[in-house]
């Protein structure tokens, strides 16, 4: 069985924000020796379960995560600081966080559901980027991580935001198929061009990312609609089966919905999972503006 | 009578809410929902009269309870203090 040196590099993912662990933690070189099943999935091969550690010393990471209880209100929040080894846990945050929850304390809160990035649960803000715990590596150990909830958020407890208001937006500009002709019980068609415009619009998760991490959706949540509602909407805009199109584009027609865009592009940068709503937006607008 | 503050108007306009939506619940289970909203206002008498942020935040959560509690199917409310009916929410 050839053994292939084992490249660190290639576990980069596409998002530039994912802080890389491989640098300093010394990833396991797989010798011809102890050669053992290359097993799918980047995040075993990560974790260094290949070749055993010399040394069993305890490399110990800190983390100061936001706790707030609303069982006591009066009491305000506070960041309290957990150390845990390295040597003995997962690679991603969300390793860490069920660590700390299964091990030193029961009462931390948050989402988690899918633990592969495809459900969009735990969103939170990390050494201040909004990401997936479950997406985000654990950064060197020189520095302790800093873990928020999603920011200009309205907390229910610890790491969960009340992302309420942000369902209700999306509710609002109607995320389905809607079509004037009646039924005719066959697929409705569409070219290869056609579906290709729906890449990059239909892969959001709806994990809030880009929406709590832009300064205008902070200062004016309750009108602007924020970018992943927006790229949503352009996802039914660009849909060729839908023929709702004009009806779409007149609902975004005011000061607040579209316009407060101002193309700070902290969406693009964040999306956890390498999607653009910026762009989209850019895209609704030029519709908007050649069309009427 | 000291002149009250804003936030006093609204504290005091909730729970006059609250008491309004209980008077349209079921004759038998009204005196549970008005002493479930009486209690939950009891519960924070303590808090500082000028902890603006604690204020606020049960006024939201308060407002979204009154959401829930004030639908017009839910008929019943457990009261783990009485012996009492147990709650059930009405036909769906």
């Amino acid at each position: 069985m050839s053994a292939k040196l084992f490249n660190p590099r290639l576990l980069q993912t596409s998002s530039r924000l994912v802080t890389s662990s491989t640098a300093s933690s010394a990833s396991p070189i797989i010798s011809a020796a102890n050669a053992t099943v290359l097993r799918r999935g980047l995040a075993s091969v990560a974790t260094g379960e290949a070749a055993p550690r010399e040394s069993s010393k305890p490399r110990i990471k800190s983390f100061q995560i936001y706790r707030w209880n609303p069982d006591t209100p009066e009491k305000k929040p506070e960041m309290v600081k957990y150390d845990l080894d390295m040597n003995q846990m997962g690679p991603m945050v969300l390793d860490a966080l069920i660590r700390i929850k299964n091990e030193i304390d029961p009462t931390l809160t948050f989402r988690r559901s899918c633990r592969e990035g495809i459900c969009g649960s735990c969103a939170m803000n990390i050494d201040g980027i909004n990401t997936l715990a479950c997406l985000c590596r654990i950064s060197d150990l020189s520095k302790p991580t800093k873990i928020y909830p999603l920011p200009h958020t309205y907390v229910v407890k610890d790491l969960v935001p009340d992302l309420t208001q942000f369902y209700k937006q999306y509710r609002s500009i109607k995320p389905y198929l809607q079509r004037k002709d009646p039924p005719t019980g066959k697929e409705i068609l569409q070219s290869i061009a056609e579906r290709r415009k729906l890449d990059g619009l239909y892969e959001c998760i709806l994990c809030a990312c880009c929406s709590t991490s832009c300064p205008s959706y902070w200062w004016n949540s309750s009108e602007y609609l924020g970018p992943a509602v927006l790229l949503q909407s352009y996802r039914w805009l660009a849909d060729s089966r839908d023929q709702f199109k004009e009806e779409r584009k007149q609902a975004l027609e005011n000061e607040m919905s579209l316009y407060r865009c101002h193309t700070i592009m902290n969406c693009a940068r964040t999306c956890p999972k390498g999607l653009n709503p910026g762009l989209a937006i850019a895209q609704i607008k030029k519709e908007m503006a050649f069309s009427s | 009578m000291k002149r009250l503050t804003g936030l006093q108007r609204e504290v005091l306009s909730l729970y006059r809410t609250c008491l309004r939506e209980a008077r349209k619940k079921p004759e038998a289970t009204r005196q549970n929902f008005i002493r479930f909203a009486r209690d939950e206002f009891r519960s924070h008498l303590s808090i500082d009269r000028k902890d603006f942020d604690t204020i606020e935040h049960l006024l939201r959560v308060g407002r979204r309870k009154l959401e829930v509690y004030s639908g017009e199917g839910l008929r019943m409310l457990f009261d783990s203090f009485s012996g009492g009916s147990g709650g059930c929410r009405g036909g769906e």
